[in-house]
């Protein structure tokens, strides 16, 4: 992490937002976010991801600690600051009448951007997310992909260096996800993300820092690597093919190797479930080993479950096991 | 563009946001059925009420002096508008606040230009048509009724009048629109306080401007007779209240979470 603030894409200190007194929607959330770097937000819902989110952009006000973006305190009146930001909310709404090209160049002039500039740029924007096509149609009628489209759209309007998704992919059928995340992927390359998704699959496939939010409380924030690696990998699923006699045999050898909690074979998959002290890499070559005397031909492969899903539930279940503890952090927690 | 790079130089107009938000705020209440209601009632009643009058001085002989038909007019569209201007204005950013106004307030503008984007506009709308309205009423006046009293300083000082009050409740509906989270109340809230200040106003001395007296007043003030001190006092007056209702509704919206 950087220690210098202002190579500091956001930093909080102590975040904390309460509402009207009745509710605690985020609470003593301090993190920081380098440039370069893809934070895939996670949470159950009211967890508070929107809150922070809506706390970094300058829409909600603290009650307690600070927000700052790109070295300077965010505050709802920093307009300079959300210049050089890039924002989908959750749902996206559209004014009413409106066609994309009338929307996008009012969100452009929004930014304050000359007509010189505004005007190729969201030309290319249109094309680019494919909504030529229906560029004059009014976007009442759109389906949730073209919004979702004209959202990415809106978003990249002012060339932002950080980019603030709320759950990019929700709504959308597989093909648009997939366009989606190969989007995120793309734009990791040269800008800063924050994503808050419900799917661990897509946070684990385009992010590289992960922060998991529970009950308003940050509980882990770190690279996604590190959260996956709280996470033994001991449960895996092989496909095979040949003999199903050979098969059984060879699942029976296995079963005698000590290295296994649970040998189960459904037809031709075998799952495997390792003890927790096996060294994981030995026992696979094993099993390896023994398929290959019994002349199986190995399919597949495949490590079973989701470990972000693991580890987050994981995670949010380690905190709320901790009780009345939690009233009390540690000096090197904090 | 490199995450690490330093940002490039983007040129921006700093007027432009506040400009786009008074030109889509225009758009969106042309289009409202309140705005169209109350310039199709305001206009159908006062033609209504000029041919009527029209009728009864060349069929019933009774002449009508266009000071006092235009005071009438001036006066109803004044009070019979309050409702729908009230309405039209205590829902400018309350009805915006959640999705609709995270789409406009997470890009590059302020609070403060929002505001005065949505106040400006409305103010300029509403007046803007209450003007045209009041001059096409004059002129149909002049036309059709024995308009010899009538002075034109006085009609633009009658006019003025009228614009000076419709502005302080157009502001009053957008500064209490920034405070609340729903259209309802606001109205409600809008509707109490300016009637009650209406109220306490007319209780006070006659040297006091007030808003039921100076509408009383406006067949004089047509035909040039008006105290010019008393009407500067009320226009004054409600400018300057305007002006700093429409500070603190800023003020209070920049520090509101939407």
């Amino acid at each position: 992490m950087a220690e210098n603030s202002s190579e500091l894409v956001v930093e909080t200190y102590k975040l904390t937002k309460i509402y009207q007194n009745r509710q605690i929607a985020l609470n003593d959330v301090t993190l920081k976010i380098e440039p370069g770097c893809v934070l895939g937000l996670l949470g159950p819902n009211g967890a508070g991801k929107t809150t922070l989110l809506r706390l970094i952009l300058g829409l909600h006000r603290f009650t307690a600690g600070w927000a700052k973006v790109f070295g300077k305190k965010m505050t709802p009146n920093a307009a300079y600051l959300r210049c050089r930001i890039g924002y989908i909310p959750t749902n996206p709404q559209f004014p009413r009448g409106m066609t994309p090209i009338s929307y996008l160049d009012y969100m452009a002039r929004l930014f304050g951007l000359p007509a010189q500039v505004r005007k190729p740029r969201l030309a290319s924007l249109i094309r680019a997310v494919d909504l030529l096509n229906v560029s004059g149609d009014p976007i009442d009628a759109f389906s949730n992909g073209m919004t979702a489209r004209l959202a990415v759209a809106t978003s990249l309007i002012n060339e932002p260096d950080l980019l603030i998704w709320d759950e990019p992919t929700h709504g959308l059928d597989p093909e648009a996800r997939r366009s989606m995340l190969e989007l995120i992927k793309t734009l990791a390359r040269e800008k800063t993300l924050i994503v808050s998704s419900h799917n661990l699959s897509d946070i684990d496939e385009v992010c590289n820092h992960a922060a998991v939010l529970s009950r308003g409380h940050l509980i882990y924030f770190g690279s996604l690597q590190d959260l996956k690696g709280r996470m033994r990998k001991n449960h895996y699923e092989l496909d095979l093919e040949g003999d199903q006699k050979a098969i059984t045999k060879a699942m029976q050898t296995i079963k005698g190797l000590s290295d296994f909690r649970s040998v189960n074979l459904r037809q031709r998959r075998l799952e495997l479930r390792m003890a927790e002290d096996a060294n994981n890499a030995s026992a696979l070559a094993n099993v390896f080993m023994t398929l290959a005397d019994n002349r199986i031909t190995l399919v597949s492969i495949r490590s079973v479950g989701q470990q972000t899903e693991q580890a987050f539930l994981d995670l949010v279940e380690k905190e709320e096991s901790r009780g009345f503890a939690r009233a009390y952090q540690a000096p090197e927690a904090a | 563009m490199d995450a690490t790079a330093p940002a490039k130089p983007m040129p921006i107009n700093r007027f432009l946001p506040y400009w786009a938000v008074f030109q889509s705020d225009v758009k969106q209440a042309l289009r409202s059925w309140i705005y169209r209601v109350w310039v199709l009632a305001s206009f159908s009643a006062a033609i209504g009420y000029l041919l009527y009058r029209y009728g009864a001085k060349n069929i019933g002989g009774l002449v009508s002096g266009a000071p006092e038909i235009m005071g009438d007019l001036l006066q109803w569209v004044a009070w019979g508008s309050v409702t729908l201007v009230i309405v039209l204005t205590a829902g400018t950013i309350c009805s915006e606040r959640g999705t609709m106004a995270d789409s406009v307030l997470s890009r590059g503008i302020s609070r403060y230009q929002y505001f005065l984007g949505k106040w400006t506009a409305r103010l300029a709308l509403v007046l803007c048509t209450f003007i045209l309205l009041a001059i096409v009423g004059l002129f149909g006046s002049v036309l059709l009724l024995h308009s010899e009293t009538l002075s034109l300083t006085g009609s633009l000082v009658a006019v003025a009048t009228v614009a000076a009050l419709l502005a302080m409740v157009i502001t009053c509906g957008v500064a209490v629109s920034a405070m609340s989270n729903n259209t309802v109340v606001s109205i409600a809230i809008v509707w109490m306080v300016l009637y009650c200040a209406g109220f306490v106003l007319s209780l006070l001395p006659e040297n006091y401007p007030s808003p039921d007296r100076a509408l009383h007043a406006l067949p004089n003030v047509l035909k040039g007779q008006y105290d010019w001190q008393l009407v500067s006092r009320l226009i004054a007056g409600s400018l300057a209240l305007s002006l700093f209702v429409a500070l603190a509704g800023m003020i209070g919206f920049s520090r509101r979470d939407v």
